[in-house]
């Protein structure tokens, strides 16, 4: 959304007048010295022997070495893709969905936008510790389908290692799809009526022109959609803490809860600069091609 | 008029104003917020102002929170008066930074180390200065249990693991759980440590927390202290995973659990609600710890400050919190011991005169805990094995030994 917007207003006008960099000077200031300088930072102390203070003597790769022998990191790092993909996947097909059936002019559309956003406005701390009691054997689901009289019924798999990461993908998706039923829905609010007339003459079903003509259509608004996702993977933090605390043992840790668990409880930042440096390494090498190709595709 | 001279004196007098007003002022910071642990940090705060001080509280929610807002202090050049910390590795390592005020003088005044426990004194000296003062000695390796559910079952509270693990079928089968836990960094700790001396023996668990002996972590002891540990996988309940320890001793509390391992701070959660000991609860040292005392200890340490009045200040407050009197006042509120040897402890429940006794043992039953043990990094790395081990049932008590002796082994001494 965000680059077609300003792609709109790049043509109407280019801000090329002093005022504007006068204005921009700040932003620009506090990007450097704040994010990039930081980063930069990070990325030296992952190169030294630093423990509880930096130290600025040069280590060469040793960081990296403990790093990935760390039974921990494996974990964790294997976590970031599995929960990334599944929560990209999962919250976009969601969110298109539902974008989809509220474009169909259900009645009361107003009162179903309303209650599919509401989960977004609801902090991940909380939207965790709802989720770790609704999923919690003794308290939850399983306990309520054991009242009914199915008094066999499991459904514990935020207390097994080998399940408990699937629980934050459900969190993920319910928290995040509001999102992007709300950025799909302006899009498809925005599709040209005389397309769907055309289709409607030449007899192409329903979903046939969704899936063939109007969401190929609104790619750019996905890309936008798939970003805004993929942040929220990475930062995500306050959603592990509160619902699973990265276990049992770390079966559901994610690489930001490492780092803040080695900077902050352990006074390891060597550790921890290296753990986020390899954060932003993959990260990059995911995003900087997907948006690459992306951005190419609609320039030609 | 305003005259230049006059302005000069109403400044110079509000300054002296300010000065004289921050003499007074004592900025402790501590993160002691629960019900008991309130109380008990007023003793200290009514005493301060009752000796011509000014207390100001600075409260945090948790140790991650107070040591993070004291280090950023610090660091902008605005130190606490005081601060909380566990005694232990950590605070060495505050020591080797330079931040901490050595309290030398005052500790030859008042007597100290001839009124200490051993282990104490060497872990509150760093480079031959003393640099923390101890308020109180915790029990880590506790075991408390509810006496209705052992009366039901008429049965006798485990004296051993062995014993525990013979009980813990029927305890299971008469519908209660045998022991209540909550699958969680801390909790881990403190059964661990109860395990590892209860199991392992006192000689064991030294020549792994304080030698930091590899060959002893990775020894047979070592595998069948971890063997144990597997077995009581078995007998907590569905909802143990990532459970807190209050919600955990709320199952001993109202009579769903037999027993939890858990430290002399559980006493203000039975107080709070409302079960007395002896007829709703009942203490004792874990099974096999007859012997060991897993001593957790709070000190409050002294950063180094500019301010002439600031080192006032400390010298009053480290002064009055050594006082064996304030201490045993405050201890009654804590649930702990005063760490003075001389303090009045006559007055103290009944389970803090067991300690005392186990204490009285001399160095061979005194145990550190993982704070006096390890560096903040290797006590978390051996958290990640114990988690672990305990969630993942695949893996052997073999093999986690053999982790556990790594993580030992790059330990260093």
């Amino acid at each position: 959304m965000a680059t077609v917007a300003s792609q709109a207003v790049g043509r109407a006008y280019r801000p090329r007048s002093l005022a504007a960099k006068i204005a921009l000077t700040p932003t620009i200031l506090v990007m450097l010295g704040c994010y990039y300088a930081s980063i930069t930072w990070t990325v030296y102390i992952s190169m030294t022997r630093s423990f509880l203070l930096p130290v600025y003597h040069f280590a060469g790769a040793t960081q990296y070495h403990r790093l990935f022998a760390t039974p921990r990191w494996q974990v964790a790092y294997t976590n970031m893709f599995l929960f990334g993909a599944l929560d990209i996947l999962g919250t976009l097909a969601v969110g298109v969905l539902l974008a989809v059936l509220l474009d169909r002019s259900v009645r009361f559309e107003g009162i179903f936008r309303t209650i599919l956003l509401y989960p977004l406005s609801i902090s991940f701390i909380v939207t965790g510790l709802t989720w770790q009691w609704i999923l919690s054997p003794t308290i939850g689901v399983q306990q309520l389908v054991r009242s009914f009289g199915w008094s066999d019924f499991v459904f514990d798999w935020i207390t097994q290692p080998d399940t408990a990461i699937y629980t934050l993908v459900f969190a993920g998706i319910w928290h995040q799809s509001g999102l992007i039923m709300a950025i799909m829905l302006a899009g498809l609010r925005g599709v040209d009526r005389e397309i769907w007339r055309a289709a409607r003459i030449e007899g192409i079903p329903v979903w046939r022109t969704y899936i063939s003509i109007v969401l190929p259509i609104l790619r750019p608004l996905m890309v936008t959609c798939v970003v805004l996702i993929a942040i929220a993977v990475v930062k995500s933090y306050e959603l592990v803490v509160a619902m699973t605390n990265g276990g049992p043992g770390f079966s559901s840790d994610l690489p930001g809860k490492f780092v803040v668990d080695f900077e902050f409880e352990r006074a390891n930042i060597g550790q921890a600069s290296a753990a986020a440096t390899v954060m932003l390494g993959s990260v990059l090498a995911i995003v900087v091609p997907y948006l690459y190709f992306e951005l190419a595709r609609k320039n030609r | 008029m305003w005259k230049p001279i006059t302005v000069a004196a109403v400044l110079a007098g509000a300054l002296s104003c300010s000065q004289q007003a921050a003499a007074q002022d004592a900025d402790v910071m501590h993160w002691w917020t629960s019900g008991g642990e309130s109380r008990a940090v007023a003793v200290f705060a009514k005493e301060y102002d009752k000796r011509g001080g000014k207390w100001i509280d600075d409260a945090s929610v948790g140790p991650q929170a107070e040591h993070a807002a004291a280090l950023n202090r610090i660091a902008g050049g605005n130190p606490p008066t005081a601060m909380q910390w566990n005694i232990g590795v950590a605070v060495r390592q505050l020591a080797e930074q330079g931040v901490l005020r050595p309290l030398d003088d005052l500790a030859k005044k008042g007597n100290w180390e001839a009124n200490l426990p051993p282990l104490l004194v060497k872990n509150m000296t760093y480079d031959g200065h003393v640099i923390a003062v101890p308020v109180n000695i915790h029990g880590a390796n506790w075991m408390f249990y509810s006496t209705k559910v052992f009366d039901a079952l008429k049965m006798q509270p485990p004296k051993t693991w062995d014993e525990f693990l013979a009980d813990a079928p029927k305890i299971q089968a008469a519908g209660y759980i045998p022991i209540a836990y909550g699958a969680n960094a801390q909790q881990v700790d403190w059964l661990f440590e109860a395990l590892l001396a209860g199991v392992g023996g006192n000689d064991l668990y030294r020549s792994v927390w304080v030698n930091h002996d590899a060959k002893a972590a990775g020894s047979a002891a070592m595998v069948h202290v971890f063997d144990v540990m597997g077995q009581l996988r078995q007998y907590v309940d569905a909802g143990s995973p990532n459970r807190k320890w209050n919600d955990s001793l709320a199952l001993v509390e109202n009579n769903k659990a037999a027993l939890m391992i858990v430290g002399d701070w559980a006493k203000g959660d039975f107080a709070a609600a409302n079960k007395k000991l002896g007829t709703d609860y009942g203490c004792q040292m874990a099974p096999g710890n007859q012997d060991a005392y897993v001593m957790t200890v709070d000190v409050f340490v002294f950063p180094k400050n500019n301010k002439p009045d600031q080192k006032a200040a400390q010298d009053k407050l480290a002064t009055l919190m050594m006082d064996p009197a304030v201490q045993t006042e405050f201890n009654a509120f804590k649930g702990s011991m005063p760490s003075r040897l001389d303090a009045n402890v006559a007055d103290l429940d009944a389970c803090a005169q067991l300690g005392k006794k186990v204490m009285a043992g001399g160095a061979a039953n005194q145990l550190p805990n993982f704070a006096l043990a390890f560096s903040p990094d290797t006590q978390g790395q051996i958290e990640d094995l114990l988690g672990n081990y305990w969630s993942n049932k695949s893996m052997s008590p073999a093999d986690a030994a053999k982790q556990l002796a790594t993580i030992i082994g790059n330990a260093g001494h």
